[in-house]
This record gives C-alpha cells, sequence and structure tokens, in this order.
C-alpha cells in the first residue's frame, strides 16, 4: 500500500506527515502527533467524540481518511488554548460543570466552537443543533447548553 | 483486509484519466459513508483496489442558475444545501430533506452525489429529487450523458453509473408558479436516524384549485426510491376542496404493498405511508388556501 505525503495545518502550525491509504484523520491525530484530546468513541460517525473543526466546519475525523486533507486547516480541541489562556467556552465549561466523566468534553467544546466561530450569538435551538451529533452520557446535557450559552453572552 | 492504493486529484479530466487507466476504482466524495463501510468491512462494499478521492475538486462543488434548470455540482454538501438561497427559494423540499440528514458533522462532509450514487434504500435527498425530476449528468473520457434520475437508480444500492463515469452535475428543472412542496420524515429521533419512512410531494395547484402535475416518491417504502404514479394519478384533476385523504392514503398504501408484497414492516408502514401523505396533503393545501 501506498504512503502518501500531506500537508496540512494543525492548530496553527503547518505539517507535513507521510501517511497510510486507510489512516483517518483520528488516527493521524492521535498516533502522528500525539493530540489524543480528540477521543475515538463510535468510530462510525454517530458519537461526536472525535470531532474537530476542518476549515471552519466541525466535522467526524472517523469519516476522513487524512490523505483526502491536504492544504485544510485543523483545529483540535488543543488549539483551544492560547498562550496559556483558556478559552471563553473552555472556562465556561468548568464553571457551569459542563463536566462529569470528560470523554465527550473536547467534541462538545469544539461543536460548540465552531458553532461561535460563524454564529456568536446563538438561540438556544442553534446551540441543541450544533450538538445534535455529539452524545453525552453523564450530564444530561442541560450543563452543556447552559456553558456555551454563557460563553456566548460574554 | 482490505486493501488499496490511494489516488487524489483537484481535477475532472485526471480523475477520468484514472478510472479509464485502473480498472476496480472506488470513488470517495464526503466519506460519510463509505468510511463507516470501510471501518466495518461491509460486505456491501464492492471489492476495490483503488481509492479515487474526489473531494477536493473544485469543479465539481459548484451551484449555477442556467436557463430554466439549478445545477448542482455532486460535492455540494447537506450543509450548502440548506443554506444556499438558489435551493432554499427553489425547492424547499430538497432543503428539508437535507435537513434531516445525520447531524452537523454528517451535513458539513456528507455530499449530495454521494447520496445519489450510494443509493440507499432510505437515502433521504433521493425521493424530493425524483419528485424534482432531476436529472444527473454523467462524464467519462469518451464524452456526457444525461439520465433522469429515476432511470439512473437501478436497485438497491445500484445505479447505472459505469466504471469509467464520473457523476458531474446534478441539473433540476425549475417549478412554474403556483407549485407547491413537502417532504416528511420518520425517524426513531430526530438526530443521526436513518429514515424508517419518508415521503416528498411536488404538486401544481392551478387557480381554481385543481391539483395537477402530482410528484409522490417515498424512501424506506420501496427497495429503492421510485415515484408512486397511481397515487399520482388519484390526487391530479382533483380539487383541494373536496379531495378525501382517507382514499388517498388507501390508494399509497396499496401501491407501495403492490410493489414491495407484504413483508414483516408492511403492519407498521402501510397504515404509516397513509399519515405521511395525509400531512403532506393538508400543509399544502392549507398553504395553497392562504395564498388565495
Amino acid at each position: 500500500m501506498n504512503k502518501i505525503t500531506v500537508t496540512f495545518i494543525i492548530n496553527g502550525k503547518e505539517v507535513t506527515l507521510k501517511v497510510g491509504p486507510k489512516e483517518r484523520l483520528l488516527d493521524t491525530l492521535r498516533e502522528q502527533l500525539k493530540l489524543t484530546g480528540t477521543k475515538e468513541g463510535c468510530s462510525v460517525g454517530e458519537c461526536g467524540a472525535c470531532t474537530v473543526i476542518l476549515d471552519g466546519k466541525a466535522v467526524s475525523s472517523c469519516l476522513i481518511l487524512t490523505g483526502q486533507i491536504g492544504g485544510s486547516e485543523v483545529l483540535t480541541v488543543e488549539g483551544l488554548e492560547v498562550d496559556g489562556n483558556l478559552d471563553s467556552l473552555q472556562k465556561a465549561f468548568i464553571d457551569c460543570h459542563a463536566i462529569q466523566c470528560g470523554f465527550c468534553t473536547p467534541g462538545m467544546l469544539i461543536s460548540a466552537k465552531a458553532l461561535l466561530i460563524h454564529n456568536p450569538h446563538p438561540s438556544r435551538e442553534e446551540i441543541k443543533t450544533a450538538l445534535e451529533g455529539n452524545l453525552c452520557r453523564c450530564t444530561g446535557y442541560e450543563q452543556i447548553i447552559e456553558a456555551i450559552e454563557s460563553a456566548a453572552n460574554k | 483486509m482490505i486493501s488499496y492504493e490511494f489516488l487524489t486529484t483537484q481535477k475532472i479530466e485526471e480523475a477520468l484519466n484514472y478510472l479509464d487507466k485502473f480498472s476496480k476504482v472506488h470513488i470517495l466524495a464526503g466519506g460519510t459513508d463509505l468510511l463507516v463501510n470501510l471501518y466495518k468491512e461491509s460486505p456491501r462494499l464492492p471489492h476495490f483496489d483503488y481509492l479515487l478521492d474526489i473531494s477536493s475538486i473544485p469543479e465539481l462543488k459548484v451551484i449555477n442558475s442556467i436557463n430554466n434548470f439549478i445545477e448542482i455540482g455532486p460535492l455540494v454538501t447537506h450543509f450548502r444545501l440548506i443554506n444556499e438561497p438558489l435551493i432554499k427559494n427553489n425547492f424547499p423540499v430538497l432543503m428539508e430533506a437535507a435537513y434531516t440528514i445525520g447531524s452537523t458533522q454528517i451535513r458539513n462532509r456528507g455530499t449530495i452525489g454521494g447520496n445519489i450514487v450510494n443509493a440507499s434504500p432510505a437515502a433521504d435527498l433521493l425521493p424530493p429529487l425524483i419528485t424534482l425530476r432531476a436529472e444527473v449528468e454523467l462524464t467519462s473520457r469518451q464524452g456526457k450523458r444525461v439520465l433522469a434520475l429515476e432511470e439512473f437508480l437501478a436497485g438497491p444500492y445500484k445505479t447505472k453509473l459505469q466504471a469509467n463515469e464520473l457523476l458531474t452535475k446534478i441539473k433540476i428543472p425549475l417549478l412554474g408558479d403556483n407549485y407547491y412542496t413537502d417532504f416528511q420524515k420518520i425517524g426513531r429521533r430526530k438526530a443521526l436516524s436513518i429514515a424508517r419512512l419518508s415521503l416528498a410531494l411536488v404538486t401544481k395547484i392551478d387557480e381554481e384549485g385543481i391539483f395537477q402535475d402530482t410528484r409522490v416518491a417515498p424512501g424506506s417504502a420501496t427497495p429503492y426510491p421510485q415515484s408512486l404514479p397511481l397515487t399520482e394519478e388519484a390526487i391530479n384533476g382533483i380539487s383541494i376542496f373536496q379531495i378525501n385523504l382517507e382514499e388517498i392514503g388507501n390508494i399509497i398504501s396499496k401501491e407501495m404493498v403492490s410493489i414491495t408484497g407484504e413483508r414483516w414492516s408492511t403492519p407498521y408502514k402501510k397504515p404509516t405511508i397513509a399519515v405521511l401523505i395525509k400531512r403532506a396533503l393538508e400543509k399544502i393545501i392549507k398553504e395553497a388556501k392562504n395564498n388565495e
């Protein structure tokens, strides 16, 4: 099987990597780049744990081959913090206790970030739509929605 | 173990050359179905030696209004179908169906071309595209051909796409004045659900309130999406003030069962499809009465 050379931007930095033909963006992030904040849940695009922002849009990194994303820009949960300062969403998740086991949290944060990039003041319905592809089995969603509302109001 | 060589290109011409030169090539666009099948090593996935990624061909991402058609590139995502004014204003039935697909993540990545070529019995965009009389443009190195979508679909997960062809355009004729459309879908839950049953309805209601040119196509009701001519004929020529919705419900149930035969799901689907056509007609009739 041939290796593919791909150049893309990850959390603001350009990287050039050799990837396998079956290597998913999720695999590249976790195994080559050691960015393990992005989680593998269902592997079939239903749970949202592996959500990253690709060229400004929330996508499931388990459903993308890294060979496909040459020239693109990827943001993962590790890229939310800037110069040691947490993103306002991260702070709001802490303040609102929007975390229990934490497995869904990176995906939730990224889906919320993608929403706020395009829509800084979303309605509650718009927040729910942005999160419809992210499953959480602990919190019951209420605190997560509150956290996003509070970050958006700042 | 699935094993293949990965090919990618940004040009239609090069993609066609690959399709011509190599055999057993599988095309990858948004990947929202293919990557699931790869991960599960699904038996539905045909054997292939090459995976051709077309997802970064810019020409296949364009939406244009040309003469009396809207032309949609096959790489247009569900997200764009929901947000493009040309689609929203002309084909709300397509927009509504796109909105029910998957989740935000899936809609940002999945494409109209993938939904068509994958040809799932539950494909959400096929019923609206059939009722809109969509056509598909297929291109190979030998030239182009255009087929009506309904003719292009050949069975569950089967189309008439040849091994050397690429779907390059979806062409939808504009609806004239006095047309109404609706899309209904039932899933187990709102997000991420495969349609248990869906229905697209496009119809004209003339100045006297008479239904004309009615088009009905259900999803997940027949082995693959197709229009239901008996139901369409039963609605045509009837006034919106006199239509018997119970009767139309019975006709569509019977027509569905005449195609599928009695199956384990029939006791559920038979009354449910009647409800969907009633809901769609009620909505359209209300809109038409408000427009009077």
